[in-house]
């Protein structure tokens, strides 16, 4: 709220500014890039680590960028708002952070075409509009692996926020990872549906533990909530984005870290060479967006050695953890036995795998 | 441990931010004012406790704190509704809001960081017991809330101050015309809602909960609210709905964890749905509330 009352003195100064000046524009003005970010902007999580993607184009540009940074922006009209008014102001890289600002930045980018639009978890492409998804299914995978090499229970949980197929694949991959070192494992998820209540996250890990889950993986929570929780219920977790291992320093299984910076770094590139072409960016540990960082000493070691067999290949696309046989949970055939799941097949999936035995909402 | 028991063991410390904001309001509105910014409220006062606690302060400074930050906002909604004698509900509103901001601004360098709880106390002899053991052992603000639950609750039922509160609200008119003054008592019960809510956000954010992030009270304040109509104005109603909602809100996360065939979205609302419908009946018996009803609630009131 404060960030987004003085970013909008600072422009009403700024577009003063601009008008005393703007005969004197040149070539030399500096490359505006406004991040508009769903959540405050802390130390982990989400926004944390799409604002952290930036500072290689700091460090490559200097003074030849300035960035605006729009934290803790409600999606709706309000965002909309926002972003005209930051576009207005100069800024010609437009980062929208959260799947609800697709339509507000999507006229953006229709109204004026030498705006570049990046856009987070979308689905709509424009030639100057890039939706971008992260492929955490890939660590998912591998952290399931490692999560049923720690578990004594046999069960595992999850606390998630939306049953919404980025999510839902990611629990997948996690099941399958872990049925992958052992085969009886379980998965319970409890989806809270909301992005945003610490406490209620707190409670479904809680819950989690009371039924005998002692990994959960906190899937899509930007505060350390469930991680808090678990180091001190002495459980293990993990979670996505940015690591918070020291929210648990005893008890941290691994991070399904993401890093922006080569996509963003690559999209202000062709920006300003001109040749910038909007695409679905769906990136993974191949594209060094996703990488699993943190690793607990507490997986054993010929897991371990397995996980990092497992990386590799993912990393060089000789496997993807979505190739059949794969049972849906409800006994039907999921993925054929030798055929893989392509990308748009991996982003629209709304199935919950055998060995999840939370069903999933409709 | 099975549903049913983590049900139990939870649903007190699940209840206690809404019974400690939910019986601040009670007493405010038995004087007959509607103070709409309890949200804002406990806003501040976690973001205030939190950082006390962070910074090395302890809880209990921390709920003092929180409980000045809270009467800190209720001063200013009592200074426009009866000092100025502003319409109380967009006074209300107005102060929520304004808490809310604050409590994004102080706590901003906070954000996301954690800190220790408060160790749960055991009841001696009660606590061994199976099945509903875990009720019996809580943190010390748990087992304050409901002395203090007890403690209005008598208040209202057998002294002179209930009386006096009950009578301002029924009839400001009548109380001041046989010599009370209903201001200066009115601004009392304010006072004493802003700290209640003060502490009900310290509890969230220093010991339920023990982080700070930017709106993490995420409606708490709001559901108070309704829990002191659904409570019709009495405090042994309103501790049970407050008991209530917190267990719904366990039990349905924990129908999940038993992988129930129901559908989470729905689960998820439970709470909200069983408290409309309560409420929606109580409210059907126009007798009952016009029983247990504030008469002048939110009514402007002044020489």
């Amino acid at each position: 709220m404060i960030a987004r009352r003085t970013f909008l003195q600072t422009s009403a100064f700024a577009a003063i500014a601009a008008a005393i000046s703007a005969r004197g524009a040149s070539a030399a003005d500096p490359l505006g890039i406004a991040l508009v970010l769903p959540s405050p902007l802390g130390d982990v999580g989400w926004s944390h680590t799409l604002a952290a993607g930036l500072d290689p184009i700091k460090a490559a540009y200097g003074d030849a960028v300035s960035f605006t940074i729009l934290e803790n922006i409600a999606e709706g009209p309000d965002a909309d708002r926002i972003m005209t008014k930051a576009v207005a102001d100069g800024n010609k890289v437009l980062i929208a952070g959260s799947f609800g600002y697709q339509n507000g930045a999507m006229q953006i980018a229709k109204r004026d075409p030498s705006v570049t639009v990046l856009h987070a978890s979308g689905f709509m492409v424009a030639p100057n509009f890039s939706p971008f998804a992260a492929k955490y299914f890939q660590g998912t995978y591998l952290l399931g692996m490692a999560a049923a090499a720690v578990s004594k229970s046999g069960k595992l949980g999850s606390v998630s926020a939306f049953a919404i197929p980025e999510l839902i694949t990611s629990v997948n991959a996690f099941t399958l990872g872990a049925q992958a070192v052992n085969p009886d494992v379980e998965v319970s998820v409890v989806w809270v549906n909301t992005w945003f209540d610490p406490a209620k996250e707190q409670e479904a890990a809680k819950a989690l533990i009371a039924q005998g889950c002692d990994v959960i993986f906190s899937n899509a929570q930007d505060t350390p909530s469930v991680i808090a929780a678990c180091e001190e219920a002495g459980v293990h977790a993990f979670n996505l984005n940015s690591s918070m291992k020291k929210y648990a320093p005893t008890k941290y299984l691994g991070c399904v870290a993401t890093d922006w910076s080569p996509f963003f770094k690559a999209s202000v590139d062709a920006h300003l060479a001109g040749n910038f072409v909007g695409a679905n960016a769906f990136l993974g540990v191949a594209d060094k967006v996703v990488e699993v960082v943190d690793w607990s000493a507490d997986i054993p070691a010929e897991v371990m050695t397995k996980i990092t067999e497992a990386e590799a290949k993912i990393a060089d696309g000789s496997f993807n953890p979505f190739t059949g046989p794969i049972t849906k949970a409800d006994g039907s055939e999921g993925v054929a036995a030798g055929v893989s799941l392509t990308d748009p097949e991996i982003i629209a999936m709304d199935w919950h795998v055998k060995g999840v035995a939370t069903p999933l909402p409709q | 441990m099975s549903g049913i028991e983590f049900i139990l063991a939870g649903m007190l410390a699940a209840a206690t931010p809404f019974l400690l904001a939910a019986l601040g309001e009670l007493v405010v509105e038995r004087a007959g004012v509607l103070n709409l910014g309890l949200e804002g409220m406990m806003a501040l006062g976690a973001a205030i406790g939190f950082i006390v606690v962070y910074e090395g302060g302890g809880h209990v400074a921390a709920f003092v704190a929180a409980g000045f930050a809270g009467v800190g906002l209720a001063l200013i909604f009592a200074g426009l509704a009866l000092g100025l004698r502003a319409n109380q509900v967009a006074v209300g509103l107005a102060v929520g809001i304004l808490g809310q901001g604050l409590s994004s601004l102080v706590g901003n360098s906070y954000e996301s960081l954690t800190i220790t709880g408060l160790p749960k106390l055991a009841f001696p002899g009660l606590s061994d017991l199976p099945v509903v053991g875990g009720m019996f052992v809580q943190d010390i603000v748990v087992w304050l809330s409901l002395v203090a639950t007890a403690a209005i609750w008598a208040m209202f039922r057998y002294s002179r101050l209930g009386l006096v509160l009950r009578a301002i609200g029924e009839n400001p008119t009548a109380a001041r015309a046989i010599g009370y003054r209903v201001i200066a008592l009115r601004l009392w019960a304010v006072v004493f809602g802003g700290a209640m809510a003060g502490f009900a956000g310290a509890y969230a954010a220093t010991v339920y909960t023990p982080l700070w992030a930017d709106g993490m009270i995420a409606g708490r304040g709001w559901i108070a609210l309704a829990l002191v109509v659904f409570g019709t104005w009495l405090t042994g109603r309103i501790f049970f709905g407050a008991l209530l909602f917190g267990a719904l809100s366990l039990a349905s996360l924990v129908a999940q964890t038993e992988g129930w065939a129901v559908p989470s979205q729905l689960l998820s609302s439970l709470p909200y749905i069983v408290t409309i419908v309560v409420l929606g009946i109580i409210t059907s018996n126009k007798k009952l509330l016009k029983l247990n009803g504030v008469a002048s609630l939110g009514e402007t009131f002044g020489p």
